[in-house]
């Protein structure tokens, strides 16, 4: 009869301390969960009193308070576009870390690609201009060059006095 | 090399059309229908807003009556500069249709007593502790003042230190309900 409650309490210790830990474990994740999706929310806002800070990087009183009100609203159940939304409905779209890409906006975006192209397409001409000059200028420095010269009169002669032996 | 040349012409001319169609929209877009603020011409968030001494105010329960919202903090000097037209101003208005509401954010209440004794202030002034009202305002910065029609709407927002004139102006606009979008003040 001991035997048997020694073996119902053990058993009962056990399911207790299993099923605390299964809860701290569940209560962690959750947590950590909520906050990493904080920090993902909050980088994507800038903070609108700061100076090209995120609310995550900003130590402000303003961002302070709008990252517990994006926990707030996680911890509602509401998803990272929808806590988004409701800041550019307030703040307008220069909330916004990077401008969607709507309207004139592509601009921004397709901006920099065309920079790169054009840029580097002018680069690519200038090397390839320059460089077809310099061997122009190379070449002709191997035709003046006094050696050549000389080589070339004696050439001449050589031609010519072929020629008279021929006739 | 003359196809060559004509690649970088036309390439330098598009990348200077680009720029004069960039600048041309910076300086001649229509602005007039770009508002500085999304929340200007909705109806204002209602909240609940515990005063300095102890009573409440629910924005909902003023209804039918303008609302000046007035967003200050005690350290900041263009609050300072602006506190007398504002006292003014609930002075001449204080018998008619209209509301002031000042709303201290990222203070202390020490310092915002302190404020209210020295400037002034005798209309409805609270505390917003957690800044909900001032993100559900949008507000970026004090002060910053919104003006609310008799039907609970928004109808404009003023960013920087008050003056009389933009007072009555905007409480003008609050209370006759002419609600067209002001260039260069929203």
């Amino acid at each position: 009869m001991i035997n048997k409650i020694n073996f119902f309490k053990k058993t009962f210790v056990f399911t207790t301390s299993i099923s605390f830990i299964l809860v701290l474990l569940t209560f962690n994740t959750f947590a950590d969960s909520i906050d990493n999706q904080i920090r993902e929310i909050s980088y994507l806002l800038m903070c609108p009193v700061c100076q090209g800070q995120t609310v995550a990087e900003s130590n402000s009183e303003l961002a302070t308070q709008m990252r517990a009100i994006i926990k707030q609203k996680l911890e509602k159940g509401e998803s990272k576009e929808e806590i988004i939304a409701y800041f550019v409905n307030r703040y307008g779209e220069t909330i916004l870390g990077a401008p969607p890409p709507k309207g004139a906006n592509w601009l921004i975006w397709i901006l920099p690609a065309l920079a790169l192209l054009f840029g580097g397409a002018g680069i690519a001409i200038f090397l390839h201009k320059s460089k077809s000059e310099k061997d122009k200028r190379k070449t002709k420095a191997i035709f003046n060059e006094p050696q050549v010269q000389a080589e070339s009169k004696y050439l001449e002669k050589l031609d010519e006095e072929l020629k008279e032996f021929e006739s | 090399m003359k196809i060559l040349s004509i690649v970088t012409k036309l390439s330098v001319l598009l990348a200077i059309l680009l720029l004069l169609s960039l600048l041309g929209y910076a300086i001649f877009g229509n602005r007039v229908f770009l508002k500085s603020s999304p929340i200007v011409g909705q109806q204002a968030s209602d909240f609940t807003l515990e005063l300095f001494n102890g009573e409440k105010i629910k924005l909902s329960d003023i209804k039918g009556k303008a609302v000046l919202l007035n967003f200050w903090a005690s350290w900041c000097i263009p609050c300072k500069d602006e506190a007398p037209a504002l006292d003014a101003a609930w002075k001449k208005y204080k018998d008619k249709p209209v509301v002031f509401i000042g709303l201290n954010v990222w203070d202390d209440k020490d310092s915002a007593l302190l404020y209210l004794k020295e400037f002034g202030g005798e209309y409805e002034n609270g505390m917003d502790p957690k800044g909900e009202i001032a993100v559900e305002y949008g507000v970026g910065g004090v002060p910053e003042t919104f003006f609310i029609d008799t039907s609970g709407k928004i109808v404009d927002k003023y960013i920087g230190p008050l003056t009389e004139v933009i007072i009555d102006y905007f409480l003008g606009k609050a209370l006759s309900q002419d609600h067209g979008i002001t260039k260069g003040v929203n």
